[in-house]
């Protein structure tokens, strides 16, 4: 990662993002893990020390923001890293500081997630360059990812703007050769001039100046992203023209090596500015336009506008005229059918070849996503569904919200504990909203320990302030799970492994207001369950935290335990513990249960749920 | 020289996978073949189907094998093998472990596992040439448990497909995985080689 320059290595998107970071001699990186772009963040941390830049993970997107603008104005050179929904978490900080003028170069990294390979929405982007104003560019593979943040730290420290580099998940995640570039050893010079006419949006005279001057910078942006970041290539007589941009370029590359075809080409790697004067180039010549682009016909309406200003008549395909879809990532097979199209040539299909492949896909089982085996969350909700029982209720009659992360997995079979998920942290405002609406039944917000940090604090304040009362149950494994563990607060280490005190969910609970805080070992079924019943009938709010690593992280530090095992004389097979607590450490074998000894870690829970003390193990 | 040659990895969350398709990337890369590696990361969570696109050659772009565009598939699972249909066609040598890993709805009794024969069935009926072995029990015999997915790779050198030489895969191997595994892995690569030469 710190070669130099010259040499050709394969990388994944958001490392070459890393190694852009790098050569742009940035002196802080700061971001929130989400899918998919946790991994620049990683990759920077492992050579934070030799690359001399400061490299942490911050509670949340706008708090890394922040940080960010804060280096800026400082007048060093910032990267800060985020998945889509992190950037509706920083956009209320990124719109305001678009306005001002920045000091060292400000670059926001975000990664979209087109056919939703880490769930939630699919959210384009790309329209938050025209909400936000700022220029962003779009990437297409690893080198290009490099080379747009190298650049973005240019444009943004030479125009006093902060520049987002947008990717995508297959772009993020795809591995593709980079060439490295030259290591810039960038200065830093700790200053900054007060000016409220510039940091701060205190009068609408300076506002209005403020966004003129935006719009000014971006404009004046337009002739150099205009050649770095967009190619195109148009023959003499060439009448039929294809538009491409991220990952769909790779596509049409691929029909066009295939296929042997001769198309005008036109790859747009600038999303704002957009290259107007090779659209023009473009369409002063075809006759017909194919649009690929993943997700919002982004790209397709701006040029559908730019053609209605032009003499010719251009016919477009795109999304807007149904050849393609604005739901889920694009393929080889959709960018083919597309281009036949554009060239009037027969689909390539076999639709007999086509049914056969998908009589096999139909014999795969489903595999739902379960709990790995020693996961503190599996205890934690067999204990509150049998909390539920003794109370009374019924399976299915007790709402618990869910949040985002590992926790939600609760959602699935056998638990089917989980209602909701919304976004971070809302699984707290949902339980109150849920008790204001008049449930009179008990409603419980299940949040993890990096989810409860990032945007639950505020909503526990609100429940305390109002007394709502809502149990909320922090389950707390002492990392970011889903995303491959990064710390939060409650690890006890920071981005660079390196040892900070942890910050105890309990104690901000108790800071909040909320009075019942007990604090519970989730691999004990009977004192969790214990804890859940007197946190439901506790008249006001409540905090239950289930304090238990996160299987995974345990098994790395060698902390698990002997795994358990099966007395196959007293094991009647039941199975109650499978459809209990649904394992895939277990194994049915010639009617009893079986633990496989290799995935087993030991957690003891099965032995706590078998009624013939036929599992044996598990002394956590 | 290589236009197009694309290998599928198709296997559950823990299996090793993904380790799989970085050592064939890097035997790829030490022959000097220009590659693309896709690849769907960000869920920690075992016991998912996890797939690995690499594709070699000087004619490939997106790191996505076209539809029926497999020339290779490495199953480590043998559901895994009909779940990637759509990447599969007449042209696709599979080469399957054949010990299953059931998922949760299978022993509640809430979903089916297909037989063997179903498995092979619909992958001839596609085209494919089918490799079938227990590389489980194989990697087990070779004192190697943990070693189905390099098991799976000997086996799949032993069809010579001509793209990745031996000498660069066995030297991946060394660079690519932990040094204190190495020989375990190694045992297995010979005794998935030999259970496809016999």
């Amino acid at each position: 990662m710190l070669d130099e320059k010259g040499s050709h290595k394969l990388l994944m998107g958001n490392e070459a993002v890393a190694r852009g970071a790098i050569e742009a001699g940035v002196h802080v990186a700061v971001g929130y893990p989400g899918t998919p772009s946790t991994e620049v963040i990683e990759t920077l941390s492992r050579y934070a020390e030799q690359a001399d830049m400061h490299v942490e993970w911050a509670v949340n997107e706008k708090v890394a923001f922040d940080i960010g603008a804060g280096v800026s104005y400082g007048g060093a050179r910032c990267l800060v890293t985020m998945k889509s929904a992190g950037l509706n978490v920083a956009s209320d900080s990124i719109v305001s500081v678009a306005y001002g003028d920045l000091v060292g170069g400000l670059v926001i990294y975000v990664a979209d997630d087109p056919g939703l390979h880490a769930g939630m929405e699919e959210q384009d982007s790309r329209i938050f360059a025209a909400a936000s104003l700022l220029p962003m560019l779009d990437v297409s593979d690893s080198q290009e990812s490099k080379d747009a943040v190298v650049n973005a730290f240019s444009y943004s420290e030479a125009n006093k703007v902060p520049v987002i580099v947008r990717s995508t998940s297959r772009v993020a995640h795809g591995k593709s050769p980079v060439v490295y570039g030259h290591i810039e050893k960038v200065g830093r010079k700790p200053h900054l001039e007060r000016d409220i006419s510039v940091y701060t949006r205190a009068s609408p005279v300076w506002c209005m100046q403020q966004h003129a001057n935006l719009n000014r910078k971006v404009d004046a942006l337009t002739p150099l992203v205009e050649k770095d970041h967009n190619e195109l290539s148009l023959r003499p007589g060439q009448r039929l023209g294809v538009v491409a941009s991220g990952v769909s370029w790779n596509y049409l590359m691929d029909v066009v090596s295939r296929r042997g075809l001769e198309l005008a080409t036109l790859k747009v790697g600038s999303v704002n500015p957009l290259p107007v004067n090779l659209f023009s180039r473009l369409v002063a010549q075809v006759d017909r336009l194919l649009i690929l682009e993943e997700l919002e016909p982004y790209v397709e309406l701006r040029l559908k506008a730019f053609i209605a200003d032009q003499p010719r008549k251009v016919a477009v395909l795109g999304k807007i005229d149904g050849t393609l879809p604005r739901v889920g990532e694009y393929d080889y097979d959709l960018v083919e059918k597309a281009v036949l199209k554009l060239i009037e040539a027969p689909e390539a299909s076999d639709p007999e070849l086509a049914s056969r492949r998908d009589e096999a896909r139909k014999l795969a089982p489903r595999r739902s996503l379960p709990f790995c085996p020693g996961c503190p969350h599996r205890g934690t909700y067999t204990a509150l569904s049998q909390a539920l029982k003794e109370l009374g209720y019924e399976k299915g009659e007790v709402i618990v919200t869910g949040d985002i992360g590992c926790t939600i997995l609760g959602m699935h079979p056998p638990f089917d504990m989980c209602w909701t998920e919304v976004s971070m942290g809302a699984s707290i405002g949902l339980a109150m909203g849920l008790k204001r609406a008049g449930v009179e039944t008990p409603v419980i917000a299940a949040i993890g320990d990096s989810t409860f940090f990032h945007a639950g604090l505020p909503p526990a304040v609100n429940a305390a302030w109002s007394g709502t009362p809502v149990v909320i149950a922090v389950l707390d494994n002492e990392i970011t799970g889903m995303t491959e563990h990064q710390p939060s607060p409650a690890s006890g280490f920071n981005a660079l492994h390196q040892p900070v005190d942890v910050v105890k969910i309990e104690d901000m609970l108790r800071a909040s207001g909320i009075e019942k805080v007990s604090v519970v070992n989730p691999f004990n079924l009977a004192e969790s369950k214990e804890a859940f019943k007197d946190a439901i009938q506790h008249d006001g709010p409540s905090g239950v935290v289930l304090r238990g690593a996160c299987a995974l992280v345990a098994r790395r530090n060698r902390l698990t335990g002997p795994p358990s095992h099966v007395d196959s004389e007293r094991c009647t097979g039941c199975l109650l513990c499978v459809r209990t607590l649904s394992c895939p450490a277990m194994e049915e074998k010639e009617g009893k249960m079986s633990i496989n000894s290799d995935t087993c870690e030991g957690c003891g829970l099965c032995a706590q749920v078998c009624p013939f003390q036929a599992i044996q193990g598990g002394d956590q | 020289m290589v236009k197009e040659y694309n290998i599928l990895i198709s296997s559950v969350g823990g299996q090793g996978g993904i380790t799989l398709a970085r050592v064939i990337a890097n035997a790829a890369i030490s022959q000097g073949l220009n590659l693309r590696v896709g690849e769907t990361l960000g869920m920690a969570q075992r016991g998912g189907a996890v797939q690995s696109h690499i594709r070699l050659g000087d004619g490939v772009h997106g790191s996505l094998i076209p539809s029926g565009g497999a020339d290779a598939l490495l199953s480590l699972e043998p559901s895994e093998a009909v779940r990637v249909g759509t990447y599969l066609g007449p042209d696709t040598k599979v080469i399957m472990n054949t010990a299953p890993t059931h998922p949760i709805p299978v022993m509640l009794g809430q979903a089916t596992y297909p037989s063997l024969k179903e498995i092979t069935s619909a992958l001839e009926a596609i085209g494919c040439e089918v490799n079938a072995l227990d590389a489980a029990r194989i990697a087990r015999e070779a004192d190697a448990p943990r070693s189905l997915n390099i098991t799976v790779l000997g086996a799949y050198m032993a069809l010579g497909e001509e793209v990745l030489t031996e000498d660069a895969v066995k030297d991946a191997l060394k660079r690519s995985l932990p040094e204190r595994y190495l020989e375990q892995n190694l045992r297995a690569y010979e005794k998935g080689f030999e259970a496809l030469t016999r």
